[in-house]
C-alpha cells in the first residue's frame, strides 16, 4: 500500500474533514419557494409601474439565500429581468445613488452576485438548462427563451454593461466579495 | 509630506521583516532562509544569515529588549536565535504541530511568544529553565482552520488571533509562573488559559489576513479578504460588544494593519499601496493612499521629447513604458509595522512585500 496516498484527516477525530463548515457561519434563514414567488411577482408590479430602482433594489435586499437551488434560479430571473428593463443612461447614476444609499455597498455586492450568476447561466447551453428547472417558472420562462443563440448573446451583453458600471462604482472589492461571500445567490 | 525610504534589497518575495530596536539591524524572511541586513549609511548591506529552516520561513521578529529573533517556518519549527561570540545560535522550540507555522509573534514582555499553524492551534511557547528549553502550550478551542495571524494585547496574556475560517478570535494566553495576574480588562475578568474572550465574524466570512489591538488594547482591528476592516469596540465580559463597525472597500483585500493612535488605523495589502483610515465606534472611513502623488519618478516620464516617443513607438509599438505601477511598492504589500513611534502615535512605519522592498513610511 503506498502510504502516501492515505488520506491521514480520515484518521484524526479533529481533523475538519469531520467537522461541518456550516456551524462557524451565520445562520441563514431557509426560504420557500412560495415566498420567492410571491416576491417575483411583486417585483414585477413595481416594474410595470415604472419604478425599476425600487424593483431593483427590493430584488436584491430579499435575496433568496436560504432558498433552495429552484428559489434561487426563479430570483435570478427576476434580477435579471430588471436589469433588463433599465436603460443603459440610467445604470450609472442608479448605481451612484444606491451605493450611497443606507446599506447600498452590500446591496452592490449581491447585485454583482446576480450579474455572475446570470453570466454563467446565459453562457451554458440550453439543453443543461432544462434539467435545472423542471418546471418552467412565469419569471424563469422569459430567460429560457433568451437562453442559446442570439437571445443569450443579448442577455450577456445586458449584464456585461451592467457589471462594467458597476466596477466603476463599487469596485474591484465587490468582485473579491463575491469569490469569498459564502450566501451564495 | 517627506518621501519614503525605499530599499529594494532583492528580487524575491519578503515574506515578513522585522527591525531591531536600534533600527540598525534590519532581519527580512527570504525563501528557507532569514537575512540579516544592517545599515550603514543611507542603505542596507547583508550582514549576516540565519540558516535552519528547511522550508520557506513565514514569519520573523526580533524582540526590541533581549534582541532575541524567533523565526517560523512551513517546515514545522520554530527557533529562537540568540547572538554568541561565534555568531547566532539557534534553540529549536518544541512547537508539536503537525501543519506548517505560519506567524509569530513576540509578546510585549518578550517572555513569550506565539505561533500560529496550519494544524489549527497557536503554540504559545515560553522558557522552562529547569529544562533549558522553549516549550509550547496549545490554544485549541474553537479554531477550526489555519491561523493566519496573530497580535498581541500590550498586557501579554491576551491574544487575537485571525483564521481561514474567517474568525477573528481573542484568548487568554495566561501561563502561570511566567506571566503576572493581568488587571481585568473590557475582555475579561478572570482569564484562565484559553479563555475565549471574544468571536468575531464579519458580514461575508472572508478569511482574515491581518488582525490588530488598538494602542491601549480597548479595541480589535482585523482585515478579511472580502476587502473589508472590522474594527470591534467590546463593552465588558460576557457581554456584547458595544459596536462593531465594518468597513467593506472598493479596494483589494488589505494583508496588514497597524494603528496609529485610537482612531487612525494604516493598512496596505493586494493594491501595492499603504492607505490611512479614521473613524471610532460611530464609523470608520477611508481617508487616502499615502502614496504622495509628487514624487519625482513620475514626473520624469511625463517629460519626454518627442524623439524619445518616437523612438518608443518603432521599438516597444508604444509611446510609454507602463510596466511599473505608479506606487512605491511594485507588488503585494505583505507586511506593515510601527518603525518609531511614542505613546501610541507612530511617526514613521515599515511596509514589505512581494517585490523585494523594505520602505520606510513617515505618517
Amino acid at each position: 500500500m503506498n502510504w502516501r496516498t492515505i488520506n491521514v484527516d480520515l484518521f484524526d477525530p479533529e481533523s475538519p474533514a469531520n467537522f461541518d463548515i456550516s456551524s462557524l457561519l451565520p445562520s441563514i434563514p431557509s426560504v420557500s419557494a412560495s415566498e420567492v414567488q410571491t416576491l417575483s411577482s411583486q417585483i414585477k408590479q413595481l416594474l410595470r409601474g415604472g419604478d425599476s430602482e425600487g424593483a431593483l433594489r427590493g430584488a436584491l435586499e430579499n435575496a433568496p439565500y436560504g432558498g433552495d437551488a429552484q428559489a434561487k434560479d426563479v430570483h435570478l430571473a427576476t434580477v435579471v429581468e430588471t436589469l433588463q428593463s433599465i436603460k443603459q443612461s440610467d445604470m450609472s447614476p442608479m448605481l451612484s445613488r444606491m451605493y450611497g444609499s443606507e446599506g447600498g455597498p452590500e446591496t452592490l455586492d449581491v447585485l454583482m452576485k446576480y450579474l455572475y450568476k446570470g453570466m454563467a447561466h446565459t453562457s451554458q447551453p440550453s439543453s443543461g438548462r432544462s434539467s435545472m428547472t423542471p418546471q418552467a417558472t412565469g419569471g424563469f420562462s422569459q430567460i429560457q427563451s433568451r437562453g442559446g443563440g442570439e437571445g443569450g448573446g443579448q442577455a450577456m451583453s445586458v449584464l456585461l454593461s451592467w457589471h462594467e458600471k458597476l466596477v466603476e462604482i463599487a469596485g474591484a472589492g465587490s468582485i473579491v466579495r463575491v469569490m469569498t461571500d459564502r450566501r451564495t445567490v | 509630506m517627506i518621501s519614503p525610504d525605499v530599499h529594494h534589497l532583492f528580487h524575491h518575495p519578503i515574506a515578513d521583516h522585522s527591525f531591531s530596536a536600534d533600527r540598525q539591524t534590519l532581519a527580512v524572511a527570504r525563501d528557507n532562509n532569514v537575512e540579516l541586513y544592517s545599515r550603514s549609511g543611507n542603505k542596507f548591506s547583508l550582514q549576516d544569515e540565519l540558516k535552519g529552516h528547511d522550508k520557506t520561513v513565514t514569519s520573523v521578529d526580533i524582540a526590541p529588549s533581549t534582541g532575541r529573533i524567533v523565526t517560523c517556518s512551513q517546515d514545522r519549527n520554530a527557533y529562537v536565535w540568540e547572538p554568541s561570540p561565534s555568531g547566532w545560535k539557534p534553540t529549536l522550540v518544541l512547537l508539536r504541530i503537525n501543519r506548517a507555522a505560519t506567524f509569530v509573534r513576540w509578546s510585549p514582555s518578550e517572555k513569550k511568544f506565539a505561533v500560529g499553524s496550519g494544524a489549527r492551534v497557536i503554540a504559545v511557547c515560553y522558557f522552562e529553565e529547569e529544562n533549558d528549553w522553549w516549550v509550547s502550550k496549545h490554544l485549541k478551542k474553537p479554531i477550526r482552520s489555519t491561523i493566519t495571524t496573530v497580535a498581541w494585547h500590550p498586557n501579554s496574556v491576551l491574544l487575537a488571533a485571525g483564521s481561514t475560517d474567517a474568525h477573528a478570535r481573542v484568548f487568554s494566553s495566561f501561563i502561570k509562573g511566567v506571566d503576572a495576574r493581568p488587571e481585568s480588562s473590557v475582555w475579561g475578568e478572570r482569564l484562565p488559559f484559553n479563555t475565549v474572550c471574544g468571536e468575531f465574524l464579519n458580514n461575508s466570512a472572508g478569511w482574515v489576513h491581518g488582525c490588530a489591538f488598538s494602542p491601549s488594547g480597548n479595541a480589535l482591528a482585523f482585515t478579511a479578504h472580502d476587502s473589508s476592516i472590522t474594527v470591534v469596540y467590546p463593552s465588558g465580559p460576557d457581554e456584547p460588544p458595544t459596536a462593531v463597525v465594518s468597513l467593506s472597500t472598493q479596494l483589494l483585500p488589505f494583508l496588514s494593519l497597524i494603528w496609529n493612535g485610537e482612531s487612525e488605523i494604516i493598512a496596505a495589502g493586494y493594491d501595492c499601496e499603504i492607505y490611512r483610515l479614521r473613524g471610532n465606534e460611530q464609523g470608520w472611513q477611508i481617508v487616502g493612499s499615502m502614496e504622495s502623488k509628487g514624487r519625482p519618478g513620475l514626473e520624469e516620464m511625463r517629460e519626454e521629447s518627442a524623439l524619445n516617443m518616437f523612438r518608443q513607438m518603432d521599438l516597444k509599438g508604444k509611446s510609454k513604458d507602463d510596466t511599473q505601477l505608479k506606487t512605491v511598492h511594485q507588488n503585494t504589500i505583505a507586511t506593515i509595522r510601527t518603525y518609531d513611534e511614542a505613546g501610541g502615535t507612530v511617526r514613521k512605519f515599515s511596509s514589505s512585500g512581494v517585490d523585494g522592498r523594505v520602505v520606510i513610511w513617515s505618517t
